[in-house]
């Protein structure tokens, strides 16, 4: 006779985004968790925080698990599900032009011996005469021709250079140790290809590039270096497969061995981006030694005082904690948690966006994982984030506060005693949407896992009024999980006694009214619930078994079959 | 079958025969058409029909029959035979879309259905080129072709609209967007180009009209579940022309009619909604076009008529703006004095005027104008939408918006003051727009609960609605006296009580009213306040209030009941029950005057057999027949009867009437039963047949015991009524004790037991348990401990002691209410002193915990949490043991302390039987307290023996 099953989640799929230079698509796993019932899943994106650099397609992917609740280990498991489809758009366009000009900008002014009076215009076919010749001067001015046609700001023409098949000789070029320019110019060259889809990755690692800009880690000349750990972040983040093959090319040593007091903070913040595309990406997730040797480092960078080094960090750390709990444990162990968090409260957009989706994912782990985040003081920080005036952030810190209610119930008393009912109230009251929805989630949870003294509080914090008005949402599963928790509400109404006034509440609130028009839902799930309070609470309800049949008078006839008893 | 030219000919036979009005013909034909539908070439043979057969009723016909062999037929269930042959699926498919679009609309509105459904069970995978197909049409520039395009898709994505996200889902409408989205964009950005080129065509008007309407529609469904990129990036396009489309007007798509909705007013209302879903969901990227649309569809109310067709158009449109202007974002678009007033004074003050239609149904159909106004069935009407702006501008600029309305109020109230004939529907509106503004929260129950502080509501009332019902002409402006009637009932709680009192013989003398609704909201006025509560929750007006009015109060309200119209009038029954409820015995010397005038009306009047006054009076007063076929013609006034019967029958001193007992049987039909309405007042009249007429049930109808506990297995096998099972079984009980003892209860008693136990093991509540735990003292009292474990035992070996464990012990402390707990210590007490087993068997480990869950429930501080105001008499009791006698209205209440005079102090009374149980076993108890009470428990045990003064031995 407890909660029944629901109906299997949501999916927000993520997708492939055209070709997206200069911005990561970040996207995430959600985890909803209430015990023994369904999760909410749910795949957020977020504008790329810093690469400067066309980046990464990822295939979004999505997780589905179960919080594990108290005693009820048994029913502790999780499920990866694949997400393929999204009709949203994923990456807004001006943030991404933006970032693509400014770097091109400084890339011209970098101190490089061309200069603005010798720029050579050359056809395709010349490129590929110059390319595959041997005058090193014409190799030179040929690389540099293609490279400014790659990095100029409308269509790039990726496609036609790669049919050149000049890839090969572009790679040849990184290794011509006597030549620095040319090994610029083709490593920049072959950035931007590699910045496209995974296509047109494709063809940079299959023409070799992978341990040519490796090696080019270590040259002596910084621009090179920097370009090249560029190169490598825009293969890393094109998927796992590359990723584990730069890794297995055994990448970190040398990337990591950048990292140092003085490296500039441009260079920096190059190297933390590509890190962050190491730790990316899931099925299979990065290799554990992996990203124990990344993680000392990443740990010092959250400490830098540059803010994209820093947010960079930060979305590395929420890759690493998008998985499952082993994961999350190892960050966890590190210790970041308070960092993080004080990172959450940042006033900038960038550091908070990739702060609080890592302790989102922290609080879909473990009833452990969650009280190390409480401890590390979330709670504190999310009424801020709850109220900020981004709808993003509103949703992914209602998304966290749901986690966080689909715990035990003395997690649920730190919500409580924290004060976060009140801005949960006013995000289901006047949010945006997608908050809203998040807030859903987290009363239902809360609801199903509180207990009645609880349950009481969230109610007298005003939680119903903004609750029954979201019945009006134009989205079937909101809908049916705010019914849901309805049910919960007289449930524990009902072990107070209080099943009546409770009805006159719903009803005052003109929640009654609403409940009624929807069963004449199109959605047999949401009509079949809103069919179930009205029956149970606002009219009578029957035991079938105990009715009694008819005589031949017509009757009730008083019969009773005997049953063994046991209470 | 082959597709021949002979079996076309037979096939259009049986068609024909279909449509023949004689079944003896049309049976068998369809009987045969079905037998055949599982032949191969079947759907062929009517699809040849419908494009070529000479006769248009064929044609038609063979349409219809082909749609419902597509519903009965096309799916593939699993494990079931394929009922269509694959080669006739497939063709099929290939044929019907270009045959729906080459036919003409009736028949092609039956192709599209079909379509629909096939499309349901195999697009997008087994029918990939469907939709290729369809968009391929779009550039046929017929846009009858078009439009049935269009409804077919409208029909395939509909469900978008309230399906769950699921990859499967997603993955389809993914696939429909990179189809179709484009297409759809140039076909609306067309549509639109040629309305202005044909601006001036009327006909060409109507079809473009009709796919703009079908456009909108299909914009709904395919961005409902989220925000496409495709319309992201289009947004511009469809907004700009969704918006140009809304303050659009063209003369000649104006209709005459002034019911239906036109064209235009169809497509503005899609577009509207439109709007109010991208506002609601995909905010941050409509907020740029936002203003607009606010702007629009305001301009859009300012302009829009009165007639009823725009009433779907207004009330979207109003809702729309009620429901932007709540957010605190969209704030400031509101916020402008100027808007506020115009928002006002265009928008709401015109949307809640009186109108015509309102007028008319005032008139001629005023139970459907007293089911809207009154249980708030008015859910699209255009005064709720405008009501709902109120609240929602009030949620920001509650003083404003105030101070606006307060501006307005007072100018219609001068307007009606000038020339109240002709004006007096400005102060309808008047008081409309005061309540809107007031309430904030409402319940059936107790009317508005919260109101607007801004409002002086009692000096509105004084100054404006009492002088309207003073008035000696009860007739004059109905709709006002209606107006003002509401206005007491609704906000009866915020009102003070004098003012109240000084209206009831105001609302007593327009019980007299000829109009339906006056009279009726003058009867349902009175009973509301009639239960309303004071402080410590006793009744607000009193009988002793009342004493002047009784006599006319009962006069008005019978004669009300021969006003026509109201000869059924179910508002003025329940005020009649109230009212002998309220009034007690006060009523009784005016009964047989009330009676003797109202039997001479009613025969004088009544022309039908059984009219139901008729029924109700016969009934009542002269128990001379009852006939339970006229029970079920009248359900809804019946519990007023069963409720006003009991009253009567509780006032009579001495042993029922034989009249009454003719009755009994009657009452227990399961056709009353059957009725959660009927059940509380039935329960109260069996009970009031228990009290009063044992004996005579004993002597005369005790082969009714089955049927009577019939219903109480009927009842308790309820989680909604189980509580008045056991308000009967206590009575049964009850009187089985002190009256008959009868031997056809004992008899029955075990099954009871085994029927609670059913229902404890399979669906216990706690308001089951409550009711139990009174329950099963209450038969330890009366019978004794002893009695209760062996009868549990006999059950089944070992019944009482899980009984204790599982039940009595964990669960006692949840019975509330002093006289039920009082019942429950005395019962226990009885348990742990006068029951051996407890002292000699293993159920001996059971007594110190039940002592300990006595000492609880003596100690622990009393559970109030049900709040008093709960218990009404009658159907909104709150279930309980003290509640289900306290309706009993004329025993003392004495009789319903059923452990009053045994035990006046249960503490005392449980030490004084410690004692008595130690006296008779030295040694045990003092052993069993040190062993294993707690130290608590102990030390107010200890309390109670010294009050009692006795000591353990």
């Amino acid at each position: 006779m407890k909660a029944s099953f629901k109906t299997p989640l949501q999916l927000r799929p993520s997708c492939q985004g055209g070709r997206a230079d200069f911005s990561a698509e970040r996207s995430l796993a959600k985890i909803r968790l209430s015990p023994r019932r369904e999760q909410h899943v749910e795949a957020l994106w977020l504008l790329p925080s810093l690469a400067k650099m066309p980046v990464v397609n990822e295939p979004s992917e999505r997780m589905k698990k179960f919080k594990n609740r108290g005693k009820d280990a048994a029913a502790l498991r999780r499920q990866r599900v694949e997400v393929k489809v999204e009709l949203r758009k994923a990456q807004k366009d001006e943030q991404i032009l933006k970032r693509r000009s400014i770097s091109i900008t400084s890339m011209e002014k970098s101190p490089t011996p061309e200069d603005k009076n010798v720029i050579i215009q050359l056809s395709l076919e010349e490129i590929v005469e110059a390319v595959n010749g041997n005058n090193p001067e014409l190799q030179l001015q040929a690389t540099q021709a293609a490279r400014r046609m790659l990095s100029r700001q409308k269509d790039p023409p990726l496609n036609q250079i790669i049919e050149l098949g000049i890839i090969p000789r572009l790679v040849e070029f990184l290794s011509c140790a006597d030549s620095a320019q040319l090994q610029f110019e083709a490593a920049w060259a072959l950035t931007n290809i590699a910045s496209g889809t995974s296509e047109h990755t494709k063809a940079v690692v299959e023409g070799g590039a992978i341990p040519a800009f490796i090696s080019l880690l270590s040259s002596p000349h910084m621009h090179i270096s920097e370009q090249s750990v560029w190169a490598l972040g825009n293969i890393a983040g094109d998927g796992p497969l590359y990723r584990d093959a730069l890794i297995n090319c055994n990448v970190i040593p040398p990337l990591l061995a950048l990292v140092s007091p003085v490296t500039p903070v441009g260079f920096l913040r190059n190297i933390t981006w590509t890190l962050s595309n190491l730790c990316r990406n899931k099925n299979p997730y990065p290799p554990l030694d992996a990203v124990r040797k990344m993680l000392p480092v990443l740990t010092c960078l959250l400490e830098h005082e540059d803010k994209e080094i820093i947010a960079d960090s930060c979305w590395a750390v929420s890759y690493l904690t998008d998985g499952s709990n082993d994961r999350i444990q190892i960050i966890v162990d590190t210790g970041i948690l308070p960092r993080l968090v004080e990172l959450m409260g940042s006033p900038e957009m960038i550091i908070m966006t990739p702060a609080l989706r890592a302790i989102g994912n922290v609080v879909t782990g473990t009833d452990e994982q969650t009280q190390a985040a409480i401890d590390a003081g979330v709670l504190a920080v999310l009424p801020l984030l709850l109220r900020h005036t981004k709808p993003t952030i509103q949703k992914e810190a209602a998304w966290t506060l749901s986690n966080i209610a689909a715990g035990p119930c003395q997690q649920i008393q730190q919500l409580i005693t924290c004060r976060l009912l009140p801005p949960l109230v006013e995000l289901l009251d006047k949010g945006d949407f997608k908050a809203q929805k998040e807030a859903v989630w987290a009363v239902a949870n809360f609801t199903t896992g509180g207990t009645v003294e609880q349950v009481v509080e969230l109610v007298q914090s005003g939680v119903l009024k903004p609750l029954l008005n979201l019945l009006l949402a134009r989205d079937s599963k909101t809908i049916l999980v705010i019914l849901d928790t309805i049910s919960n509400l007289f449930l524990a109404a009902e072990k107070l006694g209080e099943t009546e006034r409770l009805c006159l509440l719903v009803e005052e609130l003109d929640g009654l009214e609403k409940i009624e028009a929807l069963q004449t839902h199109d959605n047999n799930m949401v009509y079949r619930a809103a069919l179930n309070i009205i029956e149970k609470y606002f009219s009578g309800e029957e035991n079938p078994d105990l009715q009694p049949e008819t005589d031949e008078d017509g009757l009730y006839k008083f019969s009773v079959e005997k049953h063994d008893f046991n209470f | 079958m082959e597709l021949s030219d002979a079996n076309l000919q037979t096939l259009t036979e049986y068609l024909k025969k279909t449509l023949d009005p004689d079944p003896a013909i049309r049976r068998p034909a369809e009987k045969f058409l079905e037998s055949v539908e599982g032949s191969q070439n079947y759907p062929l043979l009517l699809l040849t029909l419908l494009e070529k057969s000479q006769e248009n009723v064929i044609k038609v016909c063979a349409s219809v029959t082909f749609k419902n062999y597509i519903k009965r037929n096309w799916r593939i269930v699993e494990d079931e035979p394929n009922k269509i042959c694959e080669s006739d699926r497939i063709a099929i498919k290939a044929n019907i879309v270009p045959l729906m679009l080459s036919s003409p609309e009736q028949i092609q509105k039956q192709l599209s259905d079909a379509i629909s459904i096939i499309g349901r069970e195999d697009f997008p995978q087994k029918w990939p080129d469907l939709l290729t197909e369809m968009v391929n049409r779009f550039q046929s520039g017929d846009f009858h072709v078009i439009n049935g395009v269009l409804r077919t898709a409208h029909s395939l994505f509909k469900r978008y609209r309230h399906e769950f996200k699921s990859n499967e889902l997603w993955t389809e409408i993914k696939l429909v967007l990179d189809a179709f989205a484009l297409p759809l964009t140039n076909l609306f950005k067309a549509t639109i180009e040629l309305c202005s080129t044909h601006a001036n065509d009327a006909s060409a008007l109507k079809v473009l009209f009709s796919s703009l309407i079908l456009i909108a529609k299909l914009f709904y469904s395919l961005n409902f579940q989220d925000l496409p990129e495709f319309f992201e990036d289009n947004m511009e396009t469809w907004m700009t022309n969704f918006h140009t489309l809304l303050t659009l007007d063209n003369k000649l798509l104006q209709t005459d009619d002034e019911e239906e909705a036109g064209l235009l007013e169809l497509l503005k209302s899609q577009i509207c909604d439109n709007a109010a879903l991208y506002a609601q969901k995909y905010d941050e990227e409509f907020q740029p076009y936002l203003p607009r649309f606010v702007t629009a569809i305001w301009n859009l109310l300012v302009t829009t008529g009165q007639e009823v067709k725009y009433d779907l158009l207004v009330s979207n449109a109003i809702q729309f703006l009620a429901s932007v202007c709540e957010r605190p974002h969209y704030k400031h678009l509101f916020e402008d004095q100027n808007t506020l007033t115009s928002i006002c004074e265009k928008v709401i003050v015109p949307n809640m005027e009186f109108r015509a239609a309102d007028e008319e149904a005032f008139e001629d159909n005023s139970e459907e104008y007293i089911r809207r106004d009154l249980e708030g069935s008015d859910i699209d009407t255009r005064r709720r939408a405008a009501c709902d702006l109120v609240r929602g501008l009030c949620k920001f600029f509650e003083g404003p918006v105030t101070g606006i309305f307060s501006g307005y109020v007072n100018s219609m109230l001068q307007e009606y003051a000038k020339n109240p004939s002709v004006n007096w529907k400005h102060k309808d509106a008047a008081i409309y727009l005061v309540t809107s503004l007031a309430s904030k929260a409402q319940t059936q129950k107790h009317g508005i609960t919260q109101a607007n502080e801004l409002v002086n509501l009692t000096e509105f009332f004084v100054n404006h609605i009492q002088p309207d019902l003073k008035s000696p002409s009860v007739n004059e402006f109905p709709v006002l006296k209606a107006d003002g009637i509401k206005y007491i009932m609704i906000f009866r709680s915020q009102v003070p009580k004098e003012q109240l009192l000084l209206s009831i013989p105001l609302l007593i003398n327009h019980l007299q009213a000829e109009s339906i609704v006056v009279h009726t909201y003058a009867a349902h006025a009175l009973e509301r306040l009639f239960t309303m509560r004071g402080t410590n929750n006793s009744i607000l007006i009193t009988a002793a209030e009342m004493a002047p009015f009784v006599e006319v109060l009962l006069t008005n309200l019978f004669k009300a009941l021969t006003l026509p119209g109201s000869s059924e009038n179910e508002y003025i029954m329940k005020a009649i029950m109230r009212s002998f409820s309220l009034l007690q015995e006060s009523i009784i010397p005016y009964i047989p005057s009330v009676i003797t005038q109202l039997t001479q009306k009613l025969l004088a009047v009544s022309k039908k057999q059984y009219t139901f006054s008729k029924v109700l009076f016969v009934g009542i007063f002269l128990l001379i027949s009852y006939n339970c076929s006229v029970i079920i013609s009248f359900p809804e006034f019946i519990p007023y009867v069963f409720q006003v019967m009991s009253l009567l029958l509780e006032m009579h001193k001495n042993e029922i009437p034989s009249s009454y007992m003719a009755l009994f049987p009657h009452l227990l039909q399961p056709v009353l039963w059957e009725r959660t309405g009927n059940i509380p007042p039935l329960v109260r009249l069996l009970q009031a047949y228990l009290e009063r007429g044992a004996n005579t049930i004993a002597s005369a109808a005790a082969d009714k015991i089955p049927g009577l506990l019939g219903v109480f297995q009927k009842l308790i096998a309820s989680k909604a009524n189980d509580h008045q099972g056991f308000y009967l079984l206590n009575s049964i009980i009850a009187v089985s004790y002190t009256h008959l003892d009868v031997e056809s209860v004992d008899q029955y008693r075990k099954q009871i037991f085994i029927l609670l136990f059913q229902r404890l093991q399979n669906s216990k509540t706690t308001k089951f348990i409550k009711s139990f735990l009174v329950f099963i003292n209450l038969y330890c009292i009366k019978y004794g401990a002893l009695a209760l474990q062996e009868i549990f035992d006999s059950i089944q070996p070992k019944m009482f002691g899980m009984v204790l464990e599982k039940i009595i012990i964990p669960e006692i402390q949840k019975v509330s209410g002093q006289v039920e707990k009082k019942i429950c210590a005395v019962g226990i007490t009885k348990i742990l002193t006068e029951c051996p087993p407890m002292m000699d068997t293993e159920y001996t480990k059971l007594w110190t915990p039940l002592l300990q869950a006595l000492i609880g429930l003596f100690e622990l501080p009393e559970d109030d949490t049900i709040p008093d105001e709960e218990h009404f008499i009658d159907i909104e009791d709150t279930p309980g043991y003290q509640t289900a006698f306290s309706q009993l209205a004329f025993a003392g209440k004495k009789e319903h302390d059923p452990v009053g005079q045994m035990v006046n102090n249960p503490r005392i009374h449980l030490a004084q039987s410690l004692h008595k149980l130690s006296t008779a076993c030295p040694g045990r108890v003092p052993s069993m307290l040190s062993t294993s009470l707690n130290a608590e428990a102990l030390q107010y045990l200890q309390g109670y023996l010294q009050a009692a003064s006795v000591t353990l031995l």
